[in-house]
């Protein structure tokens, strides 16, 4: 993947230029939001990071000022301030997402590969398929083979997500934010309780565990 | 050109303007007065001095020149507030009280004339004075002339010592009001000055001084109480900020210290081949992790607590409740927990959805953390007979101790026993911190009391945790 990182902080551009290059990304950083805009301008990109908080032109205006120009490029921000008005504003200015900082770099890369794949799976879908395993988004089944799998309501929205973003890692926090809408941080191990229910419904009595546990970052749905 | 500092006093600014008004206003009524009395008191001279005119003229057409002059003599001789001049057009006079008419007897002609006139009097002392009359001069046949006046003078005194009275009156007005402005100027100047001394004070950095109130309970006595609590809030936000500034600093301290002996101890064990250095650093990170958590706490506590009203909306909170309920249930079950829930519904509140579910993800997660495996939890969201909105979260745990249930939500206070647990100590704390936000409140009571287990072992009492917020209108 192609990803603009637009970052003033050279630190913290340099280690997510790093992490992002040693996960195989090809990454160009621009030290404000003005370059940021020239750059992205340029076309390209599968992902832009944008900082919020940024000397000359700040995220929010550089977003916007890339979508005023018909430039669909998915957005993720990231940002210091984690207030809830915060990210409103951020999502309203055009950002496809919102991180705050200081976040795990496993969830940077988890949020930004499920923005690029969104991308690509543009239009609208009615069934989803990954491996054997078949999900009707009209009659709200689920097949896995022959056998039919009965869902609760939110294990079949879970699932959906899942499928969704087949053979990506997704994050304990994406999914309580985007499965749930959820914006805080659980004590409880809630999240993967919810995952181990679904996991003995859809992968109970197969050979083949689809739903599989990827350490320090969270699931993933193989094929 | 400067004003003395008296006129720049808001009281004595309103008394003068108070008193101009006054005076504007009596002037005019006292000139009401003098014309309606003068009018009045003319028009009933004139009467009678035309009713006079009209019996002597009577007595002139019926029995002649000499009966009228006999009229005349009697009535000259009687006295009485009638002035008479008989003359001819010549200005010979015949008959009269006064030395003359005051009429040029030469220009009459046939018509009444009226006049306005002055006639020497001698008062009570000897004294002669000018005395104001009126008077109509009527002609009478070809050759006479007969005036008939009457002395108003006593009408015109009268009126002129009701003048002199009521512009006495208005000075001593005038000067009753600038006492009383300066009194009341002063007054207010007093009652503003400690207020004023207390605004110095608070400039000055003094945030302790308070302004006195008197007691009386008038609008100074509600500003000085309106001024006290606003000192009072700032005070306390003041205090919760520096507190929350002590708490970061002596939270944080004490893992960043953890954290760097045990990165020395790493590093020297990792440059001695004794352990993987891998492991070393994922434990550092969990660490600088659990920080960040807790600093992001203090930081949305903080916050709420110096009056950040967060953002609200308007929704059914049993929607919430069963929302989390729905989230938490698998966990809960998981750990052997009884999960229960009693949601009604159109519970309608006015919140922050972030904060409040915030708050009752912290009391969730505090039951299922607390309460031991058997036990049972229990989350309701229902209307009090009051009307406020109450999600209440009750446990099988061991409870909080009475004397403890204040302190438990402040910052960092974990009871002994809850040590052995992860947590920070800011569950609580920011679940109260939320209430207080939305004008609600958290109430802590004990649980169901002891249960007995299916193990045969006893829990409880338990704990039960209220959360009560205004309902939206």
């Amino acid at each position: 993947m192609r990803i603009l990182v637009v970052e003033d902080d050279a630190d913290a551009a340099g280690a997510m230029v790093r992490g992002l290059n040693e996960a195989g990304n090809e990454v160009v950083h621009a030290p404000d939001g003005a370059y940021g805009l020239i750059e992205a301008q340029k076309g390209g990109f599968d992902v832009l990071i944008v900082d919020r908080m940024m000397p000359r032109l700040d995220g929010v205006g550089m977003v916007e000022t890339l979508r005023g120009m018909g430039d669909q490029t998915p957005v993720l921000f990231l940002s210091a301030l984690g207030e809830v008005e915060d990210r409103v504003t951020g999502l309203k200015a055009g950002a496809d997402d919102y991180l705050v900082k200081p976040y795990a770099f496993a969830e940077l890369i988890a949020r930004v590969d499920a923005l690029a794949r969104r991308r690509e799976t543009g239009g609208v879908q009615t069934v989803l398929k990954v491996g054997d395993l078949e999900m009707n988004l009209i009659a709200r089944t689920v097949h896995r083979g022959e056998t039919e799998i009965d869902l609760q309501p939110r294990e079949f929205q879970l699932l959906e997500f899942l499928m969704r973003h087949a053979g990506q890692s997704v994050t304990r926090t994406m999914l309580l934010e985007k499965v749930w809408e959820y914006h805080f941080d659980p004590q409880t191990n809630v999240i993967d309780v919810h995952i181990s229910r679904l996991r003995a419904k859809i992968d109970k009595g197969f050979d083949r565990q689809m739903l599989q546990t990827v350490r320090g970052a969270g699931y993933r749905l193989e094929a | 050109m400067k004003l003395p500092s008296l006129f720049r006093r808001t009281p004595f600014r309103l008394t003068l303007l108070f008193l101009a008004l006054f005076a504007a206003a009596a002037s005019a009524v006292l000139a009401w007065v003098y014309v309606v009395s003068a009018s009045e008191a003319r028009s009933a001279a004139e009467a009678s001095v035309r009713a006079e005119v009209e019996v002597l003229a009577g007595i002139h057409r019926e029995r002649g020149d000499n009966a009228l002059n006999a009229a005349l003599i009697e009535r000259v001789s009687r006295g009485g507030s009638y002035l008479y001049v008989l003359s001819d057009r010549a200005g010979a006079i015949k008959t009269a009280n006064i030395s003359q008419s005051p009429f040029d007897p030469r220009a009459a002609g046939d018509d009444p004339r009226w006049d306005d006139f002055r006639v020497p009097d001698v008062d009570e002392d000897g004294r002669v004075q000018m005395r104001q009359a009126i008077g109509v001069e009527t002609p009478l046949g070809p050759n006479d002339l007969l005036f008939v006046g009457q002395d108003i003078g006593d009408i015109e005194d009268y009126l002129a010592r009701l003048t002199q009275a009521l512009w006495a009156a208005m000075a001593l007005v005038l000067i009753l009001g600038l006492v009383g402005g300066l009194i009341i100027s002063r007054n207010v100047e007093r009652g503003m000055g400690r207020i004023q001394t207390v605004v110095s004070a608070v400039q000055g950095g003094d945030l302790k001084a308070r302004a006195e109130v008197r007691g009386r309970g008038d609008e100074l006595d509600e500003l000085a109480d309106g001024l006290n609590i606003m000192l009072d809030r700032m005070e306390a936000s003041m205090a919760s900020i520096r507190h929350a500034g002590d708490a970061i600093a002596h939270d944080l301290r004490s893992p960043l210290t953890r954290m760097r002996a045990k990165l020395e101890v790493a590093l020297i064990d990792a440059e001695a081949g004794r352990i993987d250095a891998v492991d070393a650093l994922q434990v550092a990170l969990s660490e600088a992790d659990d920080l960040l958590k807790t600093f992001n706490t203090v930081l949305a506590i903080a916050r709420l607590q110096a009056a950040k009203t967060p953002e609200m909306d308007r929704f059914d909170a049993g929607d919430l409740a069963a929302d989390m309920a729905e989230l938490y249930q698998p966990a809960a079950e998981d750990k052997g927990l009884d999960f229960g829930h009693e949601v009604d519904r159109g519970l309608f509140i006015r919140a922050s959805r972030a904060f409040l579910s915030q708050a009752l993800a912290n009391l969730i997660d505090n039951a299922i953390k607390y309460t031991p495996p058997g036990g049972a939890v229990m989350l309701r969201a229902r209307r009090r007979s009051s009307g406020e909105i109450e999600f209440s979260i009750t446990d099988t745990g061991p409870g909080v101790p009475a004397e403890d249930r204040d302190r438990v939500t402040q910052r960092f206070v974990r009871l002994e026993n809850s040590r052995t647990e992860p947590g920070s100590g800011l569950g609580l704390a920011l679940v109260a911190a939320v209430a207080e936000a939305h004008a609600g409140r958290l109430q802590i009571d004990e649980g169901p009391g002891a249960v007995d287990q299916d193990d045969g072992g006893v829990s409880g009492p338990g704990l039960r945790v209220a959360f009560i917020l205004p309902p939206a209108d």
